[in-house]
């Protein structure tokens, strides 16, 4: 916002001596006139002494006033503060300072009522203050007196007719209570008047976008951005709801050339909102390195990494270490983690080893190891990962050295050499009674000893709390194909286990029902509901009183749905409702119901 | 007695026996008994364990008040009859207790209460001695609402109500309506349709969107197909077959701009209140002059706006949202209460769990109370406002209810925004205004008092 800050007595001042300049110049002739101006101007300024001296004694009452109003409204003392805020106004009646803070502190005693009086005479104190204005048709808006809103800003627009101002300050208020339409009319009157949208760029991106005009809310957007790339938070959550078929519009207009870096973060940001983070790293990925850049692609991987979206972040995290001198291992080190997490473990080597060689201390090499073994494991590489153990074991404190053996054993487990992991476990004293040793045991088919050692701990990975469940749901001490299955899931090879979960839940009646939905999980989440529906529907209609029952019958409706068989999903999802009246699953059955019968609106 | 129970008897044994003689031998007779004794048990004991009546509560019990209008029209639609109990528990509904309606109702996770005949002798008691009535409902509305072919069906809230309900519908919009297929239909919905034909003067806001242009070349060639010379034309013809239909015995519920354009081109017919966009001439000089009034159903006297930026019809609104300067803000309204033994129409329309609710934007938000007629009946009204919410009035065989607004959930609801999901508001007052609509019509005519 434009801010005049003009004194008064100033002001005064010269309008004073052009007044008398002019007066005495008309009546001395044209050559005298120059002359006339500084005779005036030295006559106004004796004339203008007094008032100077007014504002002069003025200032000091003003400001006390107003740091003692600051000092009891941080204090919480609003109605003190209220108090010294008007005594700061009645010294100086156009004080912005002074009306803001009454405006709060107002608001806070709920008193906006008693503010309009003193705006209208702190604006005919300083009609060229757009704060007060502003306070002024927010108090309107905040009081819901919209016919004085109106009025106030018809008046501010008489004063003054060619700024943006007053348009961008009313549209702004409609626009938070909702007004979209009355917005949009108020903004098209400014293009009309003004001649250009040139300071209302923010305000026709909202107002479009409340309007469901996303090409014209994103082409504003950028514009608005260019000037302010800060609001690309406010860019983003307005453009974020644009349906799916409108998407690509939107895509369009921000990526177009030239590449500008405010609306390719806000098109990077959006396409993680939308689900496709590589689309977003795109987006941003060919930015110039400057510090722009590098802080887009620096942010982009934090969200990244928030949403789960591990190789956009690493590749993101990669252009930030390429763009950092010296070489960054902490920075390495989290790309090289996002890679693992992604399941590029070779990137992850590569990131952490150019990591650990440019390392400036023994001590970072060292707090990169865990990662290089769990890369080696990762690619199924445990003799490289136990060589790497034992050359830098003498150089680890115990507890480090206890650390990198169990991750060593999990590179063994990894490649499914179980008896070697044992064995590596056995070298850490105390090692048969670690978690890692009840995992071998359930891997090895050992039950009860698994039942023992797998700690109950408070915020269980999934990985445990599946393994618990099922080792509570049976009475078996041993179950070797049960723990070919787990082994083959700690392996990640879905595929195996999925199979062996099957194959072990033939075994183990008292736990089929509960190995098979773990089987038609890894099913339903490659995308296979042909393999997995049979497996849904086994423990609906084999097992219906099994805990799993319910979700079996609702993921069993979901696979129809996804398949486009609304009418058997219908039956399916009925039949959960009727059978299964006391399930926690019930709300999300009904809503599913509505769904697969079109009685309310397709999620989007 | 000798032809009553006593006389029955002989014929069925008659029966039973002729029937059982080529098969009964030794154990096969036993076996037999033993199946017509099961199929006795069978046959009694799930009566004994019913009650013989649900009732749906519709007080703040009821867990999903919009899907047990459902329950009750798909009732009355398979045949069964049921009664509303007017202002009994927020106008409750009974039904007989089958199975069948059973299942429905866990299945939408609508609430009854199974009762027995001397529960239900309590309840009559209580409603002959206050303000409340049993009305009999017996037959389900066929429903119509008129729409156009492309309209999603999440802008409309009478269509959101309905699919959510579970209550079917048909669709027509012009062709349908110049062919004469209202006949068919016992009740039919307009929502935001502008009949006055300047699609509710949305150019001045949208006329770059790429909806609008399809709505507008749309209508275009509708009016061409059907053989009229600009949409206006087409849509003072089919508002006066809408008001036939009400004549000839149909039920009209209309809601949010549909109102009062309905009636500005019903009261239109000799005058040009249409903008130059759309037919190519300006609206009369005169426009109010011309206005017959007498044609409308709900209102008279009305100023129509000539100006075609002013993005308003006339004066009939209250709030108009889109005028700048003249906005009015929201408020609430309140139902009115009527005496159930009566006036049970106007009772049903207004059946409700609350009854002040909070209001909701349309393009036509409320009516003045200065253009209703004389004979229009107010439901609702914002207490000391300039204008209602909600009326009724009969005309020739039929009647109409107007209600203001938009979405009863969506109170500034704009273009553009997200639909409505009914199963976040399941237990919505304002829906419920909607759906008393639906259900009215089923409501079997009793013999005045008076």
């Amino acid at each position: 916002m434009r801010v005049r800050s003009r004194s008064l007595p100033r002001a005064h001042t010269h309008a004073l001596g052009r007044t008398l300049g002019r007066t005495l110049g008309r009546t001395l002739g044209r050559g005298t006139r120059i002359t006339a101006y500084v005779h005036a101007l030295a006559l106004a300024i004796v004339m203008a002494a007094p008032l100077a001296l007014h504002a002069q004694r003025a200032r000091p009452a003003l400001d006390s006033a107003y740091r003692l109003g600051m000092r009891l409204e941080t204090t919480d003392h609003y109605a003190e503060a209220a108090d010294a805020y008007r005594a700061a106004l009645r010294a100086s009646p156009g004080s912005v300072p002074a009306a803001l803070g009454l405006e709060r502190v107002y608001a806070q005693l709920g008193r906006t009522d008693s503010l309009v009086p003193v705006l209208h005479q702190a604006i005919a104190a300083a009609p060229r203050q757009g704060e007060l204005r502003a306070a002024l048709l927010r108090s309107f808006a905040t009081l819901g007196q919209l016919d004085s809103l109106r009025a106030a800003f018809d008046a501010w627009l008489r004063d003054w007719p060619h700024d943006a101002t007053p348009y961008r300050e009313y549209a702004r208020l409609l626009l938070e209570r909702g007004q979209t339409l009355l917005a949009d009319t108020v903004l098209e009157r400014a293009q009309a008047t003004l001649g250009s949208p040139q300071g209302l760029e923010l305000e026709f991106a909202r107002t479009r976008a409340a309007m469901g005009m996303w090409e014209s809310s994103a082409q504003a957007w950028r514009a608005a951005l260019r000037d302010a790339p800060y609001y690309d938070q406010a860019a983003m959550f307005a453009l974020a709801p644009a349906p799916a078929d409108r998407r690509d519009g939107i895509r369009t207009i921000l990526a177009a050339p030239p590449a500008e870096t405010g609306a390719r973060r806000v098109l990077a940001s959006l396409e993680l909102v939308w689900g496709d983070a590589a689309a977003g790293w795109r987006a941003i990925a060919f930015l110039r390195p400057d510090s722009d850049g590098v802080a887009a692609w620096f942010e982009f991987a934090q969200r990244a990494e928030q949403a789960e979206q591990w190789l956009p972040a690493r590749d993101a995290l990669v252009r930030v270490l390429g763009a950092r001198t010296p070489p960054d291992a902490e920075l390495a080190a989290r790309a090289a983690s996002d890679a693992l997490a992604g399941g590029d473990a070779q990137s992850a080597l590569q990131l952490v080893e150019r990591a650990a060689s440019s390392a400036d201390s023994q001590a970072v090499a060292s707090a990169l190891l865990p990662l290089r073994v769990r890369a080696l494991g990762a690619l199924g590489r445990p003799e490289a990962a136990e060589r790497l153990y034992q050359a830098s074991a003498t150089a680890l404190d115990d507890e480090q050295r206890s650390a990198l053996l169990q991750a060593v054993a999990r590179a063994w487990v990894r490649a499914g050499n179980v008896e070697r992991a044992s064995a590596l476990l056995a070298r850490i004293p105390g090692g048969d009674s670690t978690e890692a040793a009840g995992w071998i045991a359930l891997y090895e088919g050992r039950l009860a000893a698994a039942r023992k050692l797998l700690p109950a701990t408070r915020s269980p990975s999934i990985d445990l709390v599946e393994a618990q469940a099922f080792l509570a749901r049976t009475a078996r001490d041993s179950s070797p194909e049960a723990g070919r299955a787990f082994l083959a899931l700690a392996r990640h090879d879905t595929a195996a286990a999925a199979g062996q979960l099957e194959a072990a839940a033939r075994t183990l009646p008292d736990a089929a029902p509960l190995l098979v939905t773990m089987a038609a999980r890894l099913y339903a989440a490659h995308g296979d509901d042909a393999r997995a529906l049979p497996l849904w529907q086994s423990v609906v209609e084999r097992t219906p009183s099994a805990p799993e029952a319910p979700e079996a019958d609702l993921e069993w409706a979901r696979a129809l749905r996804r398949t486009g068989q609304s009418s058997a999903a219908v039956t399916r999802l009925e039949h959960l409702i009727l059978t299964y009246p006391q399930s926690a699953l019930l709300p999300q059955a009904r809503r599913e119901l509505d769904l697969a019968r079109a009685a309310i609106p397709p999620a989007s | 007695m000798p032809n009553g129970s006593g006389g029955r008897w002989p014929v069925r044994r008659r029966a039973t026996r002729a029937a059982m003689r080529p098969t009964m031998h030794g154990t096969t007779r036993g076996a037999v008994l033993w199946l017509v004794l099961a199929a006795l048990l069978a046959a009694f004991v799930p009566a004994v364990a019913r009650a013989q009546h649900l009732l749906v509560p519709m007080d703040d019990e009821q867990a999903n008040h919009l899907k047990a209008y459902g329950l009750m029209y798909n009732a009355l639609r398979e045949g069964r009859r049921g009664e509303w109990l007017l202002n009994y528990r927020g106008g409750s509904f009974l039904l007989p207790d089958v199975p069948e309606l059973r299942r429905r109702a866990a299945l939408d996770g609508v609430t009854v209460q199974p009762i027995d005949d001397g529960t239900l002798s309590g309840i009559r008691a209580e409603i002959a001695s206050s303000n409340m009535d049993a009305v009999p409902l017996e037959k389900a509305p066929r429903i119509a609402v008129y729409t156009p072919p492309n309209a999603a069906p999440w802008d409309d809230a009478v269509t959101i109500a309905l699919d959510y309900a579970g209550i079917p519908y048909d669709k027509l919009w012009d062709d349908e309506v110049m062919h004469g297929d209202l006949a068919k239909y016992d009740w039919l919905h307009l929502h935001h349709e502008d009949f006055t034909g300047q699609l509710n003067k949305f150019y001045l806001a949208y006329r770059g969107a790429p909806w609008f242009a399809e709505q507008l070349e749309m209508n275009q060639s509708a009016a061409q197909r059907l053989g009229f010379p600009s949409v206006p034309a087409l849509k003072k013809a089919v508002a006066a077959r809408i008001r036939a239909y009400v004549v000839n015995g149909g039920f009209l519920f209309a809601m949010c701009g549909a109102t009062e354009t309905l009636d500005l081109a019903l009261a239109g017919h000799d005058a040009d209140i249409a903008a130059t966009f759309v037919d190519g001439t300006p609206v009369d000089a005169n426009a109010d002059d011309e206005m017959d009034w007498s044609d409308a159903l709900a209102f008279q006297g009305a100023h129509v706006e000539e100006n075609p930026v002013v993005n308003s019809m006339s004066d009939i609104d209250g709030h108009q949202v889109n005028v700048p300067g003249r906005r009015q803000p929201l408020g609430t309204f309140t139902l009115f209460a009527f005496s159930a033994k009566i006036d049970p129409v106007a009772t049903m329309l207004v059946q409700d769990h609350r009854t002040v609710i909070p209001d909701f934007y349309g393009v036509t938000t409320s009516f003045m109370r200065n253009r209703l007629k004389p004979s229009d009946v107010v439901l609702a009204d914002e207490e000391g406002a300039p204008w209602v919410k909600y009326i009724h009035g009969d005309l020739g065989k039929g009647s109409w209810t107007f209600l203001g607004g938009h979405d009863p959930e969506d109170p500034q609801h704009s273009i553009g925004n997200a639909p409505t999901d009914l199963s976040l508001h399941p237990n919505s007052p304002g829906y419920r205004l909607i759906l008393n609509n639906v259900l009215f019509p089923a409501a079997k005519k009793k013999p005045l008092k008076t």
